[in-house]
């Protein structure tokens, strides 16, 4: 039993799970920060940016994973 | 303690104990495996050692992240709990709508049951592969425990009490377990994984907002609001999925 090959699997399991998921929550991330950083828009902005990019990405998700299974 | 302390406080102390709730269930499904067929010395050696080494991570790795700078601890937990909290909250949400089958404690049993039988067979001393498996088991799954209650303690001095809600769930499931002697099938796993997911996300969102300076209004009483966002979309989904023909998803 190579433990500490589970552990190392394990810990990439808990956030690479769903690749796309995980890119595209660090994008959102990116382009708030950017926008609050270096465009200097209001930061409450960027703020709506998150809270809206996390519910699409969410349902993205949900959906292509549903589509996926149903093919 | 005043209320927006609270509405931080108790979601972080929740989610723990959830996380922990979901976890256990699945590591005690090995345990009860482990004790049936071996003996209860092995099973409980190598769980006792595996929550030692997940409390001296907790133990070493707190202090550290009370040290980083707390807008870039906010940035960087925020990013990895939206991660791992929209995973759980996607998985529970599939799992809700039919789409991925339940976690099933009795198949787990079965079969892990059936793998230490098998192993048996070929070694006549099984106690150490036995306690391994238990070590293992518990190790793993408290993995994401430790990591929940460091993401959701750290930097806000929440870690004991997140520490003291996991804690609390391991004594939960173990008092019961230890009771009906059976894989614990009838708890509501996938609630609680959605409802952890719905937790882990909010806290996610608001500590990215943070680490970027969103002044959020109403400022820690958001996490309200984004619990019932994160709910609603999850629920609402779900649902949806559920009612849509197959056919229609193609």
């Amino acid at each position: 039993m190579n433990i500490l090959g589970d552990v190392a699997k394990e810990l990439l399991a808990m956030f690479l799970a769903d690749a796309r998921l995980t890119i595209s929550i660090l994008i959102l991330v990116a382009i708030a920060a950017i926008t609050v950083s270096w465009l200097h828009f209001d930061p409450l902005i960027g703020g709506a940016l998150l809270a809206v990019g996390t519910v699409l990405i969410l349902v993205e998700a949900v959906a292509r994973e549903a589509k996926r299974s149903g093919s | 303690m005043d209320i927006g302390h609270w509405a931080v406080a108790a979601p972080a102390v929740g989610s723990a104990f959830l996380a922990s709730l979901v976890e256990v269930v699945e590591a005690f499904t090995i345990i009860l495996a482990v004790g049936t067929l071996r003996g209860w010395r092995p099973a409980a050696i190598g769980t006792l050692v595996a929550l030692g080494v997940l409390a001296l991570l907790i133990l070493l790795l707190g202090p550290l992240i009370n040290r980083a700078p707390l807008h870039i601890l906010q940035l960087v937990i925020g990013v990895l709990l939206l991660v791992f909290g929209l995973g759980w909250l996607r998985k529970a949400i599939l799992r809700a709508a039919g789409i991925i089958p339940l976690h099933d404690e009795e198949a787990i049993f079965a079969s892990q049951t059936t793998r230490l039988a098998e192993v048996a067979r070929h070694h006549t001393s099984l106690d150490w592969i036995a306690g391994l498996t238990a070590f293992k088991a518990v190790l793993l799954e408290g993995l994401e425990v430790v990591f929940i209650v460091l993401a959701v303690g750290g930097g806000r001095g929440l870690l004991w009490p997140a520490a003291a809600g996991a804690l609390a769930a391991c004594a939960t499931i173990l008092c019961v377990g230890a009771i009906i002697h059976r894989p614990l099938a009838r708890i509501p796993e996938n609630s609680l994984k959605f409802a952890v997911g719905v937790m882990l996300s909010s806290f996610g969102l608001f500590w990215s907002g943070e680490g970027l300076g969103v002044p959020w209004p109403g400022e820690d009483l958001v996490l309200l609001t984004f619990v019932g966002l994160f709910l609603g979309v999850g629920i609402t989904t779900a649902s949806l999925l559920r009612r849509k023909p197959r056919e229609a998803l193609k």
